[in-house]
């Protein structure tokens, strides 16, 4: 079988074209040495998870560059606090190298809890706490003990692992192991849910909460966007776990179905048949004709509207194709809302995908979309080379890869713009998605001043640009 | 509530060695830099790197994991080189270290060799380690010790080349143009180290994706032993330009950056000094210009409190050029625990007749406070002073790294005469955006204006005062 690009030859099978024999990529390996990886650590991993609690002071136990480099990046919105955002660390020194961090973390977690009386203070190990073998689970509950306040010990050395997967797990183990079924909610009601994986992206929380609200549906807490980590300590007591992103957090929603007898669903608020879905499937799952009722009926109003509204964006995107290079549950998760738009996804691919993830892709994309894992920077611009989309949907490290290359970028990551979830969040989403696609820029980029200057080998814009 | 705090560091104003070392090798033309170490170090500075420049940013990793990290990460540099060497074929491989493969204590230089014996029959890049251990000192050190690895492995003696090393210190790369052009104003030949001009700053081409074209090459890093003199832009970036004087006579100078009217008259006193040059017409224009920028704007900028923060040199810089505009620098903050910095500090204190508040070392939490007790009218840094100063209600002048909230960071310039002009209108434009109205009318303190407004009325006053204790 040809392979899909010219690369290493251990690259090779990470990549194949659905329908044509392998369907499902080669995963989940350490990066090759040497290449421009697009992955993170571990810490990094259990970070995103986590952060987006806002009551919480988020304290990094290691040199001052895993939190200068990370802090305040998540784009996750709050409706409260902004303990969140701050940037915090112990600024390991030589001397703490040699002679163990454990006092001055213990020091730290002190100060940071005598400053802002947080909620939690979230305590992340790092590569090098790691390789010292500081004990941040002593440290944590002894300055529990003292301060009274939450000390969560969140054991993320960054080299863990080549997945950032990993990461995810062990922050959902903090959560479990620390924090869900530690209060219990003044009063229950019998739809009590949990919405886990929504990160609050861009406000992407507000598109849905409201929606289920009016459903009659009781949110105990969201894991973990815009949320308090003591609504958090009262998820136990929830009827039903709904999972918004299923890459990292299956794991808390599998685990609490496990230990509390949760079940959860699987659902997706990206584009509207699926938003549509997702909501049918709460109130399915409850069963009570007064929530199916409202249920139908907020479609029904909600439904009116976005398809003139989004019309004029559908026009100029029908028949555009798109490329998606995500986490991992975008790349499964948008495939529909592209669709929607009338775009064609030609192409997925995840950073840290797992055989499941791969399994999800296939059962979502069309015969002939090229699936891809792990690409480094170069292999990403071979694929856009080669494949010319007119969209890529990406992150921030590979989004002047793709504009240099003359491919509109968008992104899906931390540094999105606009809540995309839900109804209202489609018409936002179809807006986004059409002022890259159309943006009459791209087309400049084909035309050369003199026959010798050097442009990008065609547009990936307009195919009238020639 | 108690502000003092010892322990933690809350909004560093500072990263770690691996970064400096990164912002000097983005200068240096067809090399590849790579990190020895987990994967996030390198993914997260490039994320910091590519969104302050908007450029597509190559730094490999050697993905270190939990069972290299038991057996030392031998396998996976010799592993990374090879694939790099093969793959990309570069001029030059730079590793740097990170506090992983600093603790666990691998030999760099030592694996290196390794490598190069094991591939006697192969054409190999030039390959050189420089230790950037993350928990000692700052970027600021990352960067010196990283020119100075370059210097200390490549710098050959020949012929006297006439020129002059100009080591730069992280700059953004229209400062870099700016210190360019000016030289080349000044008819003298230089070798940067290093030159971000073009690479950071770079048109869409797809050329753009590839190993840098431009930037400083290892023959000219091997020509600095040659040269006239070495100019340091920032003190605490200086020892390669140590290293060349100890050991090829080459003529060290450090610092002041050319940041404001009297620092570029002494840098360009140094160089003119070194290189035997006459200062042309078109420079002493420039000067007058700057001259002239700064008298149009001095009744807006008297007395304004500015409060400064980011790396050790381009604070003191800044802060003697405010206070020569006539406004009073009433904090000043580096990340770095520098002796120097307050040192420089101290004598523009003593020549300007100002008092700021002085961090070094210090962090945005400490920033803050301090700027709560000594007030201030403008903050100047990164775009991480956007939650301070939206608080205090004063306006960000963004300069710095990074700046990932508004376009055009790689396009802002400060230094030089030029670079300067550019600089006292933008300052002096915030001021006025800010607190003059559309008329060009002071806009007068709104609470003043209140209390005049509904004098008598108790409940405001209550309101008022509450105002206050926030």
């Amino acid at each position: 079988m040809e392979p899909v690009i010219e690369t290493f030859e251990s690259r090779k099978k990470h990549m194949c074209v659905k329908g044509e024999g392998l369907s499902i990529p080669v995963c989940d390996k350490a990066s090759l040495p040497g290449t421009v990886t697009q992955r993170t650590c571990v810490f990094g991993g259990a970070r995103i998870v986590l952060m987006p609690i806002t009551d919480s002071i988020h304290l990094v136990h290691g040199p001052i560059g895993c939190a200068a480099c990370t802090w305040d990046i998540r784009g996750s919105k709050s409706s409260r606090e902004d303990l969140y955002k701050k940037g915090c660390s112990t600024n390991l020194q030589e001397k703490d190298i040699v002679f163990g961090g454990e006092k001055k973390l213990f020091e730290a977690v002190l100060e940071l809890h005598r400053i802002y009386k947080p909620g939690a203070i979230f305590v992340y190990a790092t590569c090098v706490s790691g390789v010292i073998g500081d004990d941040i689970k002593a440290v944590s509950k002894k300055a529990e003990k003292i301060t009274g306040c939450r000390v969560i010990p969140v054991q993320s050395e960054g080299f863990q692992d080549h997945n950032k997967t990993k990461g995810h797990w062990i922050g959902g183990d903090a959560l479990l192991d620390y924090v869900i079924g530690t209060k219990e909610p003044e009063e229950t009601t019998p739809f009590d849910i949990n919405i886990v994986g929504e990160f609050n992206v861009a406000g992407d929380l507000w598109g849905i909460k409201p929606l289920i609200e009016e459903m009659g549906i009781n949110i105990i807490s969201t894991i973990s966007g815009d949320s308090h980590v003591d609504e958090i300590a009262q998820a136990h007591r929830a009827k039903l776990n709904i999972v918004q992103c299923q890459k990292s957090s299956n794991y808390v929603a599998e685990k609490m179905e496990k230990k509390y007898g949760i079940p959860f669903i699987k659902v997706n608020f990206f584009g509207l048949e699926q938003t549509t879905n997702s909501l049918r499937e709460i109130a399915d799952f409850f069963g009570d004709e007064e929530i199916i009722d409202r249920t139908e009926k907020i479609i029904e109003r909600e439904l009116k509207g976005v398809e003139d509204e989004t019309r004029e964006y559908r026009k100029r995107l029908e028949g555009k194709t798109v490329s998606l290079y995500v986490g991992g549950n975008k790349a499964w998760s948008l495939v529909r809302a592209f669709e929607e738009v009338g775009m064609d996804v030609i192409m997925s691919g995840t950073k840290n995908g797992i055989k499941e993830d791969y399994e999800r892709i296939k059962e979502t994309v069309r015969d002939g979309t090229i699936i891809v894992d792990d690409a480094n920077s170069t292999e990403l611009a071979r694929l856009l080379k080669k494949y010319r989309p007119n969209l890529l949907i990406s992150g921030a490290k590979e989004k002047y890869t793709s504009l240099k290359l003359g491919v509109p970028f968008c992104d899906f990551n931390h540094d999105r713009i606009s809540a995309f979830a839900g109804f209202r969040g489609f018409v936002s989403f179809a807006k986004e998605v059409d002022a890259s696609v159309s943006s009459p820029v791209f087309n400049l980029a084909s035309k050369t001043l003199s026959k010798s200057s050097k442009t990008p080998s065609n547009s990936g814009g307009d195919a009238n640009a020639s | 509530m108690h502000h003092d705090k010892k322990f933690a560091i809350v909004n560093p104003s500072k990263m770690c060695q691996p970064m400096g070392a990164l912002q000097a090798l983005l200068g240096i033309k067809n090399t590849m830099p790579l990190i020895h170490g987990s994967q996030g170090c390198s993914t997260y500075m490039r994320f910091q790197l590519i969104r302050h420049f908007r450029e597509p940013i190559e730094v490999a990793s050697t993905s270190m994991n939990e069972k290299t990290v038991i057996y030392g990460g031998e396998f996976n540099l010799m592993k990374a080189l090879k694939n790099i060497t093969e793959k990309q074929s570069p001029d030059m491989i730079v590793v740097t270290s990170s506090c992983l493969t600093e603790t666990i204590g691998d030999d760099m230089a030592g694996i290196i060799e390794k490598f190069k014996d094991a591939n006697l029959d192969k054409e190999l890049p030039v390959i050189i380690p420089v230790s950037t251990p993350s928990y000692v000192e700052s970027h600021v050190e990352g960067y010196n010790r990283t020119i100075k690895a370059l210097v200390e492995h490549l710098a050959t003696p020949s012929v006297p080349n006439g020129k002059i090393n100009i080591i730069n210190g992280n700059l953004s790369p229209a400062d870099c143009k700016q210190v360019k052009d000016l030289l080349c104003q000044l008819n003298c030949d230089s070798i940067i180290l290093t030159d971000t001009s073009q690479n950071l700053d770079a048109p869409l081409t797809e050329e753009t994706l590839s190993l840098y074209d431009e930037g400083t090459s290892i023959k000219e890093i091997e020509d600095t032993a040659n040269s006239l003199g070495t100019i340091s832009l920032s003190k605490h970036v200086d020892s390669a330009a140590l290293f060349l004087e100890k050991k090829f006579g080459v003529k060290s100078i450090s610092g002041h950056l050319p940041l404001g009217f009297e620092n570029t008259d002494q840098f360009v006193t140094s160089v003119c000094e070194l290189g035997d040059l006459e200062i042309p017409k078109s420079v002493e224009r420039d000067r007058g210009r700057l001259l002239d920028a700064m008298v149009d704007a001095h009744s807006y900028n008297f007395h304004r409190k500015v409060a400064i923060f980011g790396d050790p040199d381009f604070v003191s810089g800044m802060t003697r050029f405010t206070a020569e505009l006539g406004m009073t620098p009433s904090v000043v903050c580096t990340g770095t625990g520098s002796k120097r910095f307050k040192e420089d500090i101290n004598i523009i204190s003593k020549e300007k007749g100002i008092n700021p508040m002085i961090l070094a070392g210090g962090d945005l939490f400490d920033m803050h406070h301090a700027i709560k007790e000594a007030g201030a009218d403008i903050l100047i840094g990164n775009a991480y002073g956007a939650s301070m100063a939206k608080e205090e209600n004063i306006p960000l002048l963004r300069v710095g790294f990074p700046i990932f909230d508004r376009l055009g960071a790689q396009r802002i310039s400060m230094l030089g005469y030029r670079g300067g002009i550019e600089f006292v209108d933008k300052i002096t434009n915030t001021l006025l955006d800010f607190y003059y109205d559309e008329a060009g009318y002071e806009i007068v303190d709104e609470k003043i204006e209140e209390i005049i407004g509904e004098e008598g009325d108790e409940g405001f006053e209550e309101d008022f005062m509450a105002q206050e204790e926030i």
